[in-house]
């Protein structure tokens, strides 16, 4: 019987008994009493969500760390464009110290980049008369898009180098110039191989938004550890739950949808 | 001042990659019109000479010349570029560009390199599909034509740059047999038209047909030159006999 299972069959069957477990768990709990510190959740979940007990405005809360991971992710793609065509360019002169910077900050913790953009931004900077605020969403911003631009920069570096040589010799014989033969023959091409690796970065960055309460911004975790405050400590792992369940929530079709493309990509070649 | 009226002239051209000699003097002059086979075992060196014909290969030592362009001087790709304008290659995979269709893949260097008109260029891409029986796959991708119609596609696409010389290297090597024949069968065209070309192959009964001069190369070296029919049915070198006694 097994045998006429494929490995994908068996992978979604697992996946499907996991995740049987776990309502029958709650299920079951709930019957146990649990129902009453759901309810103390559920009337929390505006506030987790948007920073408000009414829902509205929104003034934090998981939407900020959608936000959050949104303009992160937006200054990383800039910078990490820039850096990984910086670690392939020519002249040793730009390439090696964008290597260098690439890899300090791939092998640097998350966190303790933050903290060190929390302490070595300015709270303001002071341009030309203008005074331009640094408050700690736009550090939290910046700490976490470095990482991820540097590893962006990878994606960007191993899916221009996938490319076929064949295409490189095609353009250069044909009297392409360098930057040329990168503009329409190599990249058009790279971006597709990228996109489902800038898609993994994605959800892994909307992952480490959590993080980003260090700053003391109003993230999800900020509220709820004010919140819990109030709350019976028994209550406290449903909250917990949510929260991890809300994370699940936004970036598991992300990896899937990005699974989904890689599969696609792959085999369209020469 | 060229040392004689040939369009192509090689002279004791040297290349090695590491500690190992590719080419150990080649010399070769190609007539303007001419096409030269050059034939010869695996790692002999034949996709080299024709790499360093177009300066894809920089060479270590010796001299070539391409109609006024002196290739052993030129130091970067910048000053290789009018060479390139004038010398095309066809390559054994190909090479066409996956993400752009059959009629823009001949398009596309004439009007992004050459800066010829686009609706000049696109009449001169059709009329070259036409000639390489492919008017019917303008729009379709390279994934979604044969070996044998991409490497059509290919030559198109060197022919729309007017080029002097075109360079096939090893062009049937990756084709089903059936998809040879076609191929082959536009190259001699070519020849016909009086187009210069050389072609490094292992189709021993194609460079006997089409060709006016064959190269016998064996480790780095020019063994044995002479029209094909001396060289085929009268081989001087024992080297050469060898090879045509293995592969024919």
């Amino acid at each position: 019987m097994d045998t006429l299972l494929s490995y994908e069959d068996k992978k979604r069957a697992v996946l499907i008994i996991i995740a049987l477990f776990v309502v029958v768990w709650v299920a079951l709990d709930a019957m146990a009493g649990g129902s009453v510190y759901w309810q103390r959740v559920l009337i929390r979940l505006p506030l987790l969500l948007t920073g408000e007990g009414s829902g509205w405005p929104i003034t934090g809360g998981f939407v900020l760390n959608i936000l959050l991971s949104l303009a992160s992710m937006l200054l990383a793609t800039l910078l990490g464009t820039f850096m990984g065509l910086a670690t392939l360019a020519k002249s040793p002169l730009v390439r090696i110290p964008a290597f260098l910077i690439m890899n300090f900050l791939r092998n640097s913790p998350w966190l303790v980049l933050l903290f060190a953009m929390l302490y070595i931004l300015p709270f303001q900077v002071r341009v030309f008369g203008f005074v331009i605020p640094f408050p700690p969403f736009v550090k939290a911003v910046i700490g976490l898009a470095l990482p991820t631009a540097a590893n962006f920069s990878e994606v960007i570096r191993g899916a221009v180098q996938s490319i076929h040589s064949g295409q490189w010799e095609a353009a250069r014989s044909l009297g392409y110039t360098t930057s040329q033969i990168y503009r329409h023959v190599i990249l058009p091409q790279a971006l597709r191989r990228m996109i489902p690796g800038w898609m993994n970065l994605y959800a892994l960055l909307m992952i480490a938004t959590a993080l980003a309460t260090v700053t003391g911004i109003q993230d999800v975790l900020t509220i709820l550890n004010t919140s819990l405050a109030m709350e019976s400590e028994r209550v406290i792992v449903y909250f917990y739950l949510t929260i991890l369940f809300l994370f699940f929530a936004y970036c598991y079709p992300i990896a899937l949808l990005a699974r989904r493309l890689e599969r696609a990509v792959k085999g369209d070649n020469l | 001042m060229n040392r004689s009226d040939a369009l192509i002239e090689i002279d004791g051209i040297r290349k090695s990659f590491g500690d190992f000699q590719v080419l150990k003097g080649i010399s070769l002059s190609v007539q303007k019109g001419e096409a030269v086979c050059i034939i010869g075992p695996s790692g002999s060196g034949k996709s080299t000479i024709l790499r360093c014909i177009n300066g894809l290969i920089p060479i270590d030592e010796g001299f070539i010349r391409v109609g006024d362009h002196r290739v052993h001087e030129m130091k970067n790709e910048k000053q290789m570029r009018p060479l390139r304008h004038q010398v095309a290659m066809v390559f054994q995979q190909y090479n066409l560009f996956p993400h752009r269709t059959a009629l823009e893949n001949i398009m596309m260097a004439p009007v992004q390199v050459l800066g010829h008109d686009r609706a000049e260029v696109e009449a001169r891409a059709r009329a070259l599909l036409k000639k390489v029986r492919l008017s019917e796959k303008a729009g379709s991708y390279p994934g979604q034509l044969s070996g044998g119609q991409q490497q059509r596609v290919a030559i198109a696409r060197a022919l729309a740059m007017h080029p002097e010389v075109i360079l096939f290297d090893e062009v049937t090597a990756a084709l089903d047999p059936e998809t040879v024949k076609e191929v082959l069968l536009t190259i001699r065209e070519l020849v016909e038209d009086g187009l210069t070309c050389i072609l490094v192959t292992h189709e021993m009964k194609f460079a006997r047909e089409v060709s006016h001069r064959v190269c016998f190369t064996d480790r780095g070296l020019i063994v044995e030159s002479a029209p094909p029919v001396e060289l085929f049915d009268n081989p001087q070198d024992p080297r050469t006999r060898e090879f045509l006694g293995q592969v024919l």
